[in-house]
Formats: C-alpha cells, structure tokens, sequence
C-alpha cells in the first residue's frame, strides 16, 4: 500500500538532482520513467485532473460542499427556529408553511434538518482533525525512530484496536455524560477522536517504514539534515496520499458513529439539533407520521453518500493503487 | 501449524482480560453511583455504606478487579447489582438471540454480495457492474437503524403490517424459561428485518473489496493459463479465480466485527429485541458494573475468536500461507 502511494514527482527529483551529471544515470532514469504529459506535472496537479474527470467524485464534492454552507448559514437558511415548540401545530404534515412538516412538539422539521447539519458535520470533521492531530505524530515518530519508543507507542494502540470500536465509544460517551450546546458536541468529538487515532498511527507507521528505507532520505542525512527537518519535509509529504485519502472516508464513519451514539440517546443531548436522535424520538410516532424519521435518516445517508463519493474518488486520483 | 494455533489461542487470554480489566476501571469512573440507584428513595447514608460493603464497592479498584476475576475463574460472573439476577444466566439467555442475527445477517450480506461483485468484476463497465458498484456505495451510506426504519415503514406499517416491529420468537429448543412464543416461522418473521438492517451494510463492504480484487486477480497470468488450458468459465472463477480474491476481503470482515457488535446493539434496540446488544447497552446505561463485565467480557471474547478464526481462514484460502 505505501510503495504505491509515493509520488512521482519527488522521486523521480531526488534522483536527478542527486546525481544530475552522471550520463549514465540519467539514461537508466530516462527508461525507468518513460516520456509522457504527466512528468512535467506536479503530483498534486495530476491529482487534481484525475479527480476533475470524474463525474461521481465531482458530485460528492458538490454535496460536501453544499452542505458545509447549509451548516454555516443555517440561522439564515432554517424558516424557524429549530428548537421553539409550537403546541398549536403539533404533527403538521408537510405543507408549505412546513415543507418537512413538524414534530410533536410543534418543531418545524426543515429548521431541524438544517441545522442537524452542524452537529454531524462539526463531529465529523473534527473528530477525525484531532485524530490526525495526535495519531499522524504518534505514527511519524514511531515509524522513523522505532526500537522501543515504536514498540511503545504501537502497544498503546493496539489496546485500543483491541476493543470492538462501539464499546469502547459508548463507555466513553457514558464517562463524559452527554450534554446538549457546543460542550456536548465536543465530548462526542473526543470519543470518536480516541477510537480513531490508532487508525492513523498505523496507517502513517507502516508509509513511514517504506519512506524512510529510500535513498533520498539517506541523501538527507547525508547532507547533514536534523531528524525532525526530514521528518517535515521528505518523510511526512511522501505519506499524505493516503492519510488524505483515510481522512475523507474518515469522516464519513465518523458521521455515521455520531448518528449511531446519538440513536442510542448518547450523542449532543436535546435541544440540540441532532440528526440521529431525531430519527430515534420519531419512530415513536412511525405508524402515523413516517416522514418524522425519514427526514433526519435521508440527512444522514446524503452527507455520507456525499464523503464516500468524493473520498473514493479522491482515491482513485491520488493513487490508482490504493485500496 | 498446531503449535501457531496453540500459541494463538493462549494469547487470546491476556488480551481479553486486558480489555475486562480496561473495561471496569472506565466503568468506574463514570460518574454516579449504582448504589444510588439500587436505594431509590430510601437513600440514607448509612444503608449507602452497608451496600457498597455488600458489592466490595468500597475497596480499591484493582482489589476488586480481583476478587471478580477470582469468581469468574470458578465459573461466577457475579450477580446484577440492580436486580440480583445472576450475570452468566442472563448471558446465555440473550446470546442465542445476538448469535442467530449476526449468523444470519453475514448470510444475507455472503448472498447479496458475493454474486454482486462478480457480476461487477466480470462485465466490468457494463450496465449491471454500475448498477452493482452504485448500490453498493449507496449501502456503505446508509446506517444501519435507518435500513431499519426503512423496513419498518415497507414491511410493518406498509403491507398491512406482515412483519412484526419489535419483540421476538424463540426458535425451538432456545427458548431459556418455560414462557415464551417459540415456533420457527415466528422465528423467522422477528429475525427476517433485523438481519437485512444489519447485512445490507456488510453486503455493501463486501461487494466493493470483492469486485477490487476480483478485477485484479482476474488478469493474473494465472488465470489466463486456467482459461487457455481449456477450462470451462465456472471453475476458472469459483475455484482459481474467486477463492484467491477472497482473501484480503476475508481480512477486512473480521475488522467489520468491532463495527458489527456495534451495529447488533444498534439493531437490536430499533427492534426491541431481547439480545446481548440490548443487554449491554441498558448495562452500561444504568451502570449496572456486573453485567457490564459480562458483556464486555463476552463481546471482547467473540472479537478476539473471531479475529483468530479470520487468521486461519487465510490457509485454507491460500495453501502458501503457513503458520509456524
């Protein structure tokens, strides 16, 4: 997985540049990587081309984005507010006045899809940001220094790899006590952001392994470079294609483990808006008011269709060969 | 091959009591007392000191950590702090339940997706492989309680309620007092929903890793040597073809399990079923510690199995791959 993940650009600069003026070298480079419109391209830009050409990741994109706006400008966007109850208009069904009808306690849906869209997309994101934050570190040091430090840190993360990811998330939630507001997003944050960080470190360990075996890492060294400059600049750069790809589809597991806590009632506690527990309170009322549920189940299936269509099609752009 | 599996499976000790022991010492920092709640209104602080004595609540958490793994050796699970009921009996109550949904949903999830991918490796950028890929990615999308909800409002609510919503019926001879519903029809209409809820996803998984590796192992040089020296297409993809591609897929279901045991609490409350998911979650919401340690005691002991089970599948898959 990791020797397919390495940029051609980098590789194909330390040779040259190592080496430049020796004829023979720059033959044998000259066969290994044939002539072609990509060579003069960074890897980035092929990145970017590839993933412009295809129409399902385009499409994934759009979604994501359509969907960060809605969650930035959903005090604009929702008609009302999503948690004022309205005892008058309890059970609307959907009609102009509430296009996505309105609960029992009078709330308009559509206000509370809307803004169901901060929390999962603020758990999704950021708990997969803090789970890079701390695992692509844990996984750097641990894979260029080894030895025991490795040792140690990987022991760490396998005994969190060892739990069945639920348990481990759920005893979390209960630790911290579900809150509703902006504190109770972010201990749903930290929960999912403990579960997932081993994913990282291993994920960055095993690129680094391969990384730092290659010759322009020993050029560095060479060159009198200090540990953490090569770190920074050669080693960490050669493994973000697939950390970047990880962190997309990160998400959209991230958003499906804060809909998943927030059904089983330890997610953002109400009024918080919350796409989950909304569709858990309404399959109380299913028999008669289906759309209740349906509403809150399609926001959550849309946003992580949306991760997953722009995450494989990250994939595929950045590395034909990474599964 | 014996001495790897031996070795293996004294292995799976340490690790389970790692996670039992990692499992009470976070059960007990969550805050509230279950003592507070065993007393209800009749709190007082001196009956509150007497219970804790009662559980050994009052000594060191590693103490106690001990003594309960001292019982357990000897075949105590402990008893409910809430209800008194003995922990190992309510576990292999609710564990037929949790198993057959599992089995039976990697059944669903083994039929949609193993046909699935194949199409889709073999007419690969045709109709049916878009149709195969598309639903599929649909599927990784959706949470499982929402496939639920979807089946409820097809299948319960819908065509005049022909499956139940919630409840369950034993299959004959699993039925754990002398007072339930047991019959293999009502068995099979409780299980029928739970079981798609939970294998769609799976199905969904395991078409995608398929069809990958499928599309690879299919222009192996192999296989073109299979197809050249005269064999029919069945045995050219069923028995070279498939078994090979079926290994790295086989690694990534038994990472599923973690999210699978997640899925099943998940489930099993959308449909109100009287299984471990159940079982485990209303532990750990009540802070019931006993039965919170048998269920993470038996769900870390399925893990790590399972885990194991996955490792050995690889050498009948692959005869090259040994263990030593």
């Amino acid at each position: 997985m990791a020797n397919g993940s390495e940029p051609v650009g980098l590789k194909r600069r330390s040779i040259s540049g190592g080496a430049g003026s020796e004829a023979g070298l720059v033959v044998a480079t000259e066969v290994a990587w044939p002539r072609s419109a990509e060579r003069s391209e960074s890897p980035f830009a092929q990145g970017v081309r590839r993933l412009r050409r295809s129409t399902t990741s385009l499409i994934g994109l759009a979604i994501v984005l359509a969907l960060v706006l809605v969650a930035i400008f959903a005090d604009v966007l929702a008609p009302q507010s999503p948690i004022a109850s309205d005892q008058t208009h309890t059970f609307e069904r959907p009609s102009r006045d509430y296009p996505l009808g309105t609960d029992q306690l009078g709330r308009d849906m559509l206000s509370r899809v809307i803004h169901g869209a901060r929390v999962s997309l603020a758990v999704g994101v950021t708990s997969v940001l803090l789970a890079l934050l701390l695992g692509v570190p844990l996984g750097l040091v641990a894979g260029f220094y080894g030895g025991r430090l490795d040792g140690g840190i990987m022991r760490v993360m396998d005994l969190i790899l060892a739990f069945p990811i639920y348990l481990l998330a759920i005893i979390l939630m209960v630790i911290f006590t579900p809150t509703a507001g902006v504190i109770g997003t972010m201990k749903v944050v930290g929960a999912i952001a403990i579960v997932r960080i081993p994913i990282y470190a291993r994920l960055v360990r095993g690129s680094v392994l391969s990384v730092k075996e290659k010759e322009f890492i020993e050029a560095c060294r060479a060159l009198g470079q200090r540990d953490p400059a090569i770190i920074a600049r050669h080693v960490l750069p050669n493994c973000l294609a697939p950390i970047i790809v990880t962190t997309t589809l990160g998400i959209a597991t991230s958003i499906i483990v804060e809909a998943t806590l927030s059904f089983l009632g330890l997610g953002t506690q109400p009024p918080t808006p919350s796409w989950g527990w909304d569709l858990k309170a309404n399959i109380a009322f299913i028999q008669a008011n289906a759309w209740l549920s349906l509403f809150p189940g399609i926001a959550i299936f849309v946003t992580v269709l949306g991760f997953n269509l722009f995450g494989d099609g990250l994939r595929d752009a950045l590395d034909p060969r990474l599964k | 091959m014996r001495t790897y599996m031996l070795r293996r499976l004294f292995h799976v000790v340490p690790t389970v009591l790692m996670i039992s022991f990692v499992v009470f010492v976070m059960m007990r920092s969550v805050p509230g007392d279950p003592v507070v709640s065993v007393l209800g209104d009749a709190y007082t602080e001196e009956d509150a000191i007497k219970a804790r004595e009662a559980y050994g609540l009052n000594k060191p958490i590693v103490f106690q950590y001990f003594i309960w793994l001292g019982k357990l050796v000897q075949g105590d699970w402990g008893a409910s702090i809430l209800s008194g009921r003995p922990v190992l009996q309510d576990v292999l109550i609710r564990l037929p339940v949790t198993l057959e949904l599992i089995v039976l949903s990697m059944g669903v999830a083994l039929v949609i997706a193993i046909p699935a991918a194949l199409i889709g490796a073999l007419r690969q950028n045709t109709w049916a492989d878009y149709t195969a890929t598309s639903v599929a990615m649909i599927g990784v999308s959706i949470p499982e309680f929402f496939i639920g909800v979807l089946l409820l409002l097809a299948f319960s609510i819908g065509l005049g309620g022909l499956l139940p919503s919630s409840g369950w019926v034993y299959l004959p001879g699993t039925c754990p007092t002398m007072l339930c519903g047991v019959s293999l029809w009502g068995n099979m209409q409780h299980v029928l929903m739970p079981a798609f809820a939970l294998g769609v996803g799976r199905a969904a998984i395991l078409t995608r890793l398929l069809r990958a590796s499928m599309l690879e192992v299919i222009r192996t040089e192999y296989v073109t040597t299979a197809r050249a020296k005269g064999l029919s297409e069945a045995p050219v993809v069923f028995k070279h073809a498939l078994k090979n591609a079926l290994i790295p897929t086989v690694t990534v279901m038994g990472l599923q399990v973690g999210f699978l045991i997640g899925g099943a609490i998940v489930v099993e409350t959308l449909f109100a079923m009287p299984g471990l998911g159940t079982f485990g979650i209303d532990a750990i919401l009540a802070r019931d510690y006993q039965q919170v340690q048998g269920f993470a005691l038996i769900t870390a002991f399925a893990f790590v199995v399972i885990n194991l089970l996955v490792d050995l599948t690889y050498t009948f898959l692959d005869p090259r791959i040994r263990y030593s």
